[in-house]
């Protein structure tokens, strides 16, 4: 494997290890305690705090806002793609094997949607006066680095198809390519733990908390009326 | 303000770092914020000001900011590209702006959040905060010293109190035609000590009556003490957490103290979330006897039949405003429905309504925030294009909070209805007992409930 290959598994390494450590602080410090006494059924309350209180039709910030909501949503969806092409790549580097044709037509595809999304999201983010007062510099940085991981990746799909492996990168003109996605991956990687992306962990820890919350009090799930 | 002591400084992060130290939720929602500001739509300040310093993520940011600047290491080392700031004077003066004067924590942008973030929670604690380094407003902390020093939040003399209910008592005796009926006050041994908000013998005492005949109808065996009748709990809002333990503790004590089986709050949205919810994990333990709202009492007395309502006797046209720490956090949203649609024969619910619906503007303290008296006013003209909307001529709801902005909202926006708490509506449905017949005489009853263990355990709530 080329050395920017390895430079990204090392900050793969990193990530991994911080968001294992903000995990561990959360389940270290235990579940919630409450010494009220309990109204509703707060394992209830949690299943539907991940399951119908996020769909759309629950919330405003979805059903108001649905261009924002639904390219956020197939954002999202591209980086988690995105996360598992890299794997995918690397095991291909290691194995030396290829991503068939079609596959790779289809995740440069869906890798070009979901990018899309990522750019109208950022383009959002500096045009609108609101959003951009609430806005730093890990805001912007946070989506052009996941934004241009997606973009990367859909470059490697439509370059190192079944027509060569990822190993003839070394040898080839494609080295650069490899170079520039292996440097995004290692950049995304080591700004994760540091920057908003690490809610990746804590928008699980979100969804339990309030699903307690509103469960204990018997909020959730709601009742009909 | 001009600036913040070292001291103020090192008190406000010394109680984060503590919070953080043991508290995954403080952590989890510090951390969680993806600032889309989705939430800004589902914050009436928002709505009402489209200023983006009201962005309910805005505020999470407020706090989060510190602890990105103190409490970790990117934001030690960069914190212009992570925005942490330092905590300084001008902070310390936003933060009081917003925290305090531009959030009524009603949790609605909690439940809309895009992620989860508890908003309201984040904001509380940035409160808490503030309180530490001596930055709540005065006059909330003025509503809270009073509770402290004299057992209720207006300071009413006891003497006072006590001649209030006496009228109260003799008004109750004559509407019934019964000489028995009638309010007792700091009577032992009583299955219910009951609590109200200081507003109601101060300013709305027929509502103490309302309760009073609810109780009278249902035979219930009950007691109201002359000192400490305070449900509410400003305590929960200026976030000085021993003040807000004392107010509960008086409470709790009283209840021992009058050696009643169930605490019944009062209709005090907030009063009800800081016994309810709050008091346990303030006081640090368990209550040791029953505690109930007064809805709950009501939809249960309603359920078993102690007491019967008639619904034609209210035919006007009724809506309801759901107070947001009765409902969204405090989960009687069918409750409340249950007992309002029972006594009324018409009733319009709002948009939206329910887990939904909007702050009547006066949560969070602001009602004893004067100083944010026209904000609290403005954010209240999205409560009264619901109630126009609606068509309806009285607004319910169960707390004399919400009761007091309405009525301010009324006066304001012209909507020309008549607010009126669940007990108000529920005393006009009562379809009484004769008091000629001693089998049907309630306060026969009541003498009866309190002989009869069996009888007092049968009606327990819980």
């Amino acid at each position: 494997m080329i050395i920017s290959a390895w430079i990204s598994i090392a900050a793969l390494i990193w990530c991994i290890a911080f968001l294992v450590s903000y995990l561990i602080g959360l389940i270290r410090k235990g579940a919630p305690k409450d010494l009220s006494e309990r109204s509703g059924n707060t394992v209830k309350g949690i299943i539907y705090s991940n399951t119908g209180a996020m769909l759309p039709a629950a919330k405003e910030s979805a059903y108001m806002h649905l261009p924002t909501y639904t390219a956020g949503m197939i954002f999202h969806i591209g980086n988690f793609l995105s996360l598992l092409m890299f794997v995918w790549i690397i095991v291909c580097c290691c194995c030396n094997i290829s991503t068939p044709a079609v596959l790779a037509l289809i995740l440069a595809a869906l890798l070009t949607v979901s990018s899309l999304c990522g750019i109208f999201i950022l383009i959002k983010r500096f045009v609108n006066v609101n959003l951009r007062s609430i806005s730093c510099f890990d805001d912007f940085f946070s989506n052009i680095i996941c934004t241009l991981f997606q973009i990367a990746g859909i470059c490697i799909m439509l370059s190192f198809s079944n027509i060569c492996t990822y190993t003839d990168a070394c040898s080839a003109d494609r080295l650069c390519l490899m170079n520039f996605y292996f440097i995004v991956a290692a950049i995304l990687f080591i700004w994760m733990p540091l920057g908003k992306i690490k809610h990746l962990i804590y928008y699980f820890a979100a969804r339990y908390h309030l699903g307690f919350f509103y469960g204990w009090r018997n909020t959730w799930p709601p009742k009909h009326i | 303000m001009d600036t913040i002591t070292k001291e103020q400084r090192k008190a406000a992060l010394d109680l984060m770092k503590a919070n953080l130290a043991s508290d995954s939720k403080f952590q989890t929602h510090l951390n969680a914020c993806v600032r889309c500001g989705l939430c800004a739509t589902s914050c009436m300040y928002y709505i009402a000001f489209k200023d983006p310093k009201y962005i309910p993520g805005r505020k999470v940011n407020l706090v989060s900011s510190i602890y990105r600047r103190y409490f970790t290491p990117e934001g030690k080392y960069f914190p212009s590209l992570f925005n942490a700031r330092n905590l300084d004077a001008e902070m310390a003066e936003e933060m009081v702006d917003c925290l305090f004067g531009g959030c009524t924590m009603c949790g609605r942008c909690v439940k809309h959040c895009s992620i989860g973030v508890d908003v309201s929670y984040i904001v509380k604690k940035g409160r808490e905060m503030l309180a530490v380094m001596g930055l709540v407003p005065k006059t909330l902390q003025a509503t809270v010293d009073a509770a402290i020093n004299t057992g209720n939040n207006m300071a009413i003399p006891t003497e006072e109190f006590v001649d209030t209910i006496k009228w109260m008592e003799e008004e109750l005796q004559d509407e019934m035609g019964d000489p028995k009926a009638n309010i007792p006050l700091d009577e032992t041994n009583r299955h219910i000590i009951y609590t109200l908000n200081p507003r109601e013998p101060k300013f709305f005492p027929l509502s103490i009556s309302a309760m009073a005949k609810v109780f009278y109808a249902a035979g219930e065996s009950w007691t109201l003490s002359s000192k400490y009748y305070d449900v509410t709990n400003y305590g929960f809002f200026n976030g000085n957490n021993e003040e807000a333990a004392k107010i509960a503790g008086y409470l709790y004590d009283e209840t021992h103290r009058l050696k009643a089986d169930k605490l019944v709050l009062g209709e005090c949205g907030h009063g009800s979330r800081a016994s309810r919810w709050e008091g346990p994990n303030l006081l640090k333990k368990a209550y040791d006897f029953e505690m109930t709202t007064a809805l709950e009492l009501m939809a249960e007395y309603i359920r078993t039949g102690r007491i019967k309502v008639d619904k034609t006797k209210n035919q006007t046209l009724c809506t309801l405003h759901d107070p947001c720490n009765l409902v969204r956090n405090g989960g009687l949203l069918e409750e409340m429905r249950f007992v309002v649609k029972s006594c009324v024969a018409n009733f319009v619910e709002m948009t939206p309504h329910g887990n939904d619906n909007f702050c009547c503007g006066g949560g969070g303290g602001q009602l004893a925030m004067s100083e944010y008296n026209e904000r609290r006013l403005k954010i209240g003209g999205i409560k009264a294009d619901q109630i126009k909307a609606t068509g309806a001529k009285i607004v319910i709801t169960p707390c004399h909070n919400c009761v007091d902005q309405l009525m301010q909202i009324n006066h304001t926006y012209k909507l020309g209805v008549t607010i009126k708490t669940v007990a108000e509506i529920v005393a006009d449905a009562l379809v009484l007992p004769d008091p000629a017949s001693p089998h049907d005489n309630p306060a026969d009853t009541a003498a009866e409930t309190v002989a009869d263990p069996l009888h007092t355990d049968s009606n327990s709530s819980k």
